[in-house]
């Protein structure tokens, strides 16, 4: 056995919101993150981060995360895709998901954060990702038209996913909140 | 992938490198089992920061070149208020210097852990990637994350996020960090340096080709300490300049194949290099006793020209900034003021630092209300452009038996040595329309 995950695992699910704030639609997971957030759901942690790579620490311990990201696979700009993975599931092949989330990380996008933490046996039980079909990545840029509609079909996603994971959890400690 | 000519030549496209920042190929040309042509392309489209930035006030620069790389944001904030209170006519206190230097610190260890332990070490490891290493060498890794981790933490703490720092302005820093802030990254610290100190030891046992390369170094010296957030500009030829005479000595051309302009040194047609080997090679003598014991019990001289042993150095040089961050912090008062005006006056101003990789040059011209009439941003890996495509060609040439698959590898290995940040040094010539 190697690796063994480090620290206490807890029921709260975690949300990510993956992506620069400043960089057109790569900005979505942040939006998305913190719309979850402003629905207040209880024992729910959410958090937005820009460095794919800080994910192997982030959701370590937890059982379930949840990541939002902006992804290219050559849909319709705002397409929805959902992808489950994690300890429990399949790997996560390279595909549009290895494209995401690289700027500022030397090429180490998410699928890559998926597989390195699996390898160290810090991948949460389950993984959900959740991809928004960007348009454009152009510095200070605005989400783009179709994005920024998409982003309350993918608000609904995200918490229909941790509301059914958290039916029958007890301990709704403290309201969701993105910090920064 | 290769494919033969008509010539009988051979030519070798790597369409995507791999474990680097920005997107960039490499094209590599044999005639008769003899290399004739290598040429890095960045193909990562132009950013036009500087064309950007004119019209922008002087308060501006650290926020907006600080998105130029995620990597290392802080170096274009520091080599950018420098340059603009060196247009003012400022300088800050020494203490608001420290504080950049401690923030610089963060940075360092986060670029330095990230390439050390994910992008580089596979290499030596024998593995295609980071994720692939782990499932072997999961300690290793989990060490590299560690101290990343620490690095973060420093970034948090002064610079208000761990990547894109909110907290530098001109003249300094909206706020100091507490001393309760500080000294609560401490321990995290002091294990953080540690484990680097093990770090160097793991990497020096690393093999490493055969390879001297000769090429003249540039670095920044310090009055005092190793090179981090300022200095003046030596080679290693004996070559010493002002930071303010940087564009008379260096000048910066474009090549077709690349939409990264390409820099020479005092008109000279050899390459010059930039990074870690330079700054160690320059400062060795600088650094704190703690990492010069690593270096030398890593086997390190006081000048390292084997461009694949950089992967010790950066190792050192981790050790020495989670070393410095821990004095800067220890003698840490928190007494003078956080920033000091910066008020706007027509002039030029020039500033540099030393970026992970290497020397980052900014020069801007103000007129009387601040605004920015002119913009130059002189990144380092523009800089190692030319010596990257040298030590290929010298390299390609002992390895041409190999197969494609083999050769891709040792050439983005060598690539990585310098841990090219294409994204940074993409710039692009002036639009010039000729409409008869």
């Amino acid at each position: 056995m190697r690796g063994a995950p480090t620290g206490p695992v807890t029921s709260r699910p975690l949300v990510v919101g993956l992506g620069s704030p400043h960089r057109g639609d790569d900005a979505v997971g942040v939006v998305v993150a913190r719309g979850v957030a402003a629905c207040h759901v209880p024992g729910v942690d959410v958090v937005a981060h820009e460095d794919p790579t800080d994910l192997v620490e982030l959701w370590s311990g937890h059982e379930l995360a949840v990541v939002v990201d902006a992804v290219r696979s050559g849909s319709e700009p705002g397409t929805l895709t959902v992808l489950e993975t994690g300890a429990l599931g399949e790997r996560l092949r390279e595909s549009a998901w290895g494209r995401t989330g690289r700027g500022g990380t030397h090429a180490f996008g998410l699928a890559s954060a998926v597989e390195l933490a699996r390898a160290l046996r810090r991948l949460p039980d389950r993984v959900v990702l959740v991809g928004v079909e960007a348009a454009s990545f152009d510095h200070g840029a605005p989400l783009s038209p179709a994005v920024a509609a998409a982003v309350p079909t993918a608000v609904d996603r995200v918490l229909a996913v941790v509301r059914e994971a958290s039916e029958g959890t007890t301990t709704p400690e403290g309201a969701a909140r993105v910090p920064g | 992938m290769s494919h033969k000519l008509t010539d009988g030549g051979q030519v070798m496209h790597v369409g995507t490198l791999a474990r680097v920042e920005g997107e960039g190929a490499m094209h590599i040309e044999y005639r008769d089992g003899t290399v004739t042509d290598v040429q890095l392309r960045i193909y990562e489209p132009p950013r036009f920061y500087e064309a950007f930035l004119r019209g922008r006030a002087h308060t501006e620069p650290p926020d907006i070149t600080a998105r130029i790389c995620g990597i290392c944001p802080v170096a274009y904030q520091m080599s950018s208020c420098w340059a603009v209170e060196d247009a003012c006519g400022v300088e800050v206190p020494e203490e608001i210097r420290l504080m950049r230097r401690l923030l610089y610190c963060g940075e360092w260890i986060e670029s330095h852990a990230l390439h050390v332990f994910l992008l580089h070490a596979p290499d030596f490891l024998g593995y295609d990637g980071a994720v692939e290493m782990a499932a072997d060498h999961p300690d290793v890794v989990e060490r590299g994350l560690r101290i990343k981790k620490a690095g973060n933490d420093l970034m948090d703490t002064v610079g208000g996020r761990s990547v894109h720092p909110v907290n530098v302005k001109v003249g300094g820093f909206y706020r100091y960090p507490t001393r309760e802030e500080l000294r609560a990254v401490r321990p995290r610290l002091q294990r953080a340096l540690d484990e680097a100190v093990q770090t160097v030891k793991l990497v020096a046992g690393f093999e490493f080709p055969d390879l001297e390369q000769p090429y003249e170094y540039l670095a920044l010296r310090a009055e005092s300490g190793y090179p981090i957030e300022a200095g003046s500009v030596v080679t290693s030829s004996g070559g010493a300049f002002a930071v303010r005479d940087f564009t008379k000595h260096i000048e910066e051309f474009h090549v077709p194949h690349s939409n990264a302009l390409h820099a020479r040194l005092d008109g000279s047609p050899d390459p010059y290099v930039v990074g870690p080997l330079a700054r160690y090679s320059l400062n060795a003598d600088r650094l704190s006793d703690v990492a010069r014991e690593a270096a030398r019990e890593a086997g390190l001289g006081d000048t390292c020209r084997n461009p694949f042993r950089s992967i010790i150095v950066r190792a050192v040089e981790l050790v020495e900034a989670y070393h410095e961050a821990l004095r800067i912090i220890d003698g840490w008062t928190g007494s003078g003021p956080a920033s000091v005006p910066v008020p706007p006056r027509a002039g030029e101003g020039f500033g540099a630092s030393e970026a992970p990789r290497g020397v980052l040059f900014h020069r801007y011209v103000l007129d009387d209300e601040g605004i920015i009439r002119d913009a130059q941003i002189v990144p380092p890996t523009s800089q190692n452009q030319p010596s990257v495509e040298a030590d290929l060609r010298t390299m390609v040439q002992s390895w041409s038996q190999l197969d494609d698959h083999a050769l891709q590898h040792r050439c983005e290995q060598a690539i990585r040595n310098y841990d090219p940040c294409i994204s940074c040094a993409t710039h692009f010539l002036d639009l010039t329309v000729d409409r008869g």
